[in-house]
């Protein structure tokens, strides 16, 4: 479940022990972007140690560390992934080489740390046009790659425009994030709503990427983690008519039937996925809240 | 050195909440750790501990001065900004 990735600034104590309690699915530790250049040393020695000692109740926990076009990259993945974690977040990635170059080093890092191999996911930030272009492609390089994100202000930047309140200048990217994902088999994160204060903005655009195929937005503010979390997670209708359907369809197989009929509507193998999609989602709801 | 010389020093963390600010600098005549703080009067011992088992494990030498100013830093916190203070002096030393 990837409703929710919370960034949390990797130099600061304060949000590293104490983002898990905002209720995000995941958590993203951040060592690029809210690190400054000067704290990058301190930041990944203060992340490492939350993680070896910190549970997390559980969330998704993940690091963005510095591009593979740094010098930091590789220190970064050396501190934390003896830690165990779900993943690494990885910005700025154009092509499948930046992700086999990164399974190699991963591969080594978890071999020397008795982690199994593999075991670290990798979850790719399309930032830039051509990193948009070849997202099957950067997808399908290891089978490490478990999600897909699109860019925000970088990726405006390179495509010579700027980010709007109406995500105009995104709008052809998300669809197309859609397709690679689900062709690849991999989940697809929409990017940060920027604007903390705007929570009908951040309404709007939560609904316009949960109606695409969106599995879920990383944001950058604790108030906009029950915002998404609404619009994301099936209301009671959803749930009452994707128990109707697979309880039907359950029925239809047990009689031999390929197909039947819900409400007048033929209800056929896809809408059946679909339905269990929901209540996969409503069950890990009434499980725990936030998972 | 002489007594004319500035002495290499390096800090790493800061005064916001949960946070310290460590401070590295040579000295003669053995370790002296200084915390001030938050957390100065119920957990110094438990602090210079860390401070000392962390300098320790990265083979600091006897010679350092240590200060401290905590603003409630957990102990693996206070660990992690002793470290990166160090790793700072020791780069600094070989400067």
């Amino acid at each position: 479940m990837r409703r929710t990735m919370l960034y949390l600034p990797g130099n600061n104590p304060n949000m590293l022990l104490r983002g898990h309690l905002f209720g995000s699915d995941g958590l993203i530790f951040d060592l690029e972007d809210a690190v400054s250049r000067s704290e990058k040393d301190s930041s990944r020695i203060l992340v490492r140690e939350v993680l070896r000692h910190s549970g997390f109740d559980g969330r998704e926990v993940t690091v963005r560390i510095n591009g593979l076009d740094t010098e930091y990259w590789r220190d970064d993945l050396a501190a934390v992934v003896p830690c165990r974690i779900h993943g690494i977040r990885v910005p700025k990635v154009d092509t499948p080489q930046t992700i086999r170059d990164l399974d190699d080093a991963l591969s080594a890092l978890e071999s020397r740390a008795s982690v199994p191999i593999g075991a670290t996911k990798v979850f790719c930030l399309l930032e830039t046009a051509l990193g948009v272009w070849n997202a099957y492609d950067i997808a399908t390089a290891s089978p490490r790659v478990t999600a897909i994100i699109p860019g925000g202000e970088d990726l405006a930047a390179d495509l010579r425009t700027s980010r709007s309140k109406e995500g105009t200048e995104l709008e052809w990217i998300r669809r197309m994030m859609i397709v690679a994902a689900r062709a690849a088999g991999v989940d697809a994160l929409d990017t940060v709503f920027p604007s903390v204060t705007d929570e009908e903005g951040l309404r709007r655009e939560a609904l316009f990427t949960k109606q695409l195929g969106f599995d879920g937005k990383s944001v950058i503010h604790p108030a906009q983690i029950p915002i998404i979390h609404e619009i994301y997670d099936p209301t009671e209708a959803e749930v009452e008519k994707a128990r109707k359907i697979v309880a039907a369809a359950r029925e239809a197989a047990a009689r031999g039937l390929g197909a039947v009929s819900v409400d007048g509507r033929m209800v056929d193998l896809p809408v059946v996925r679909r339905a269990e999609f929901t209540l996969e989602r409503a069950g890990a709801m009434t499980e725990g809240g936030a998972r | 050195m002489s007594s004319g010389e500035t002495l290499p020093a390096a800090q790493a963390g800061t005064v916001e909440s949960m946070d310290c600010l460590v401070t590295i600098a040579a000295s003669s005549g053995g370790r002296r750790i200084e915390i001030s703080g938050s957390g100065a009067a119920r957990f110094r011992s438990a602090m210079e501990n860390k401070i000392i088992q962390v300098l320790d494990s990265l083979g600091g030498p006897g010679d350092l001065s240590v200060t401290v100013q905590d603003n409630g830093a957990l102990d693996i916190v206070l660990g992690a900004r002793v470290e990166a203070a160090y790793l700072r002096f020791r780069e600094a030393m070989l400067r």
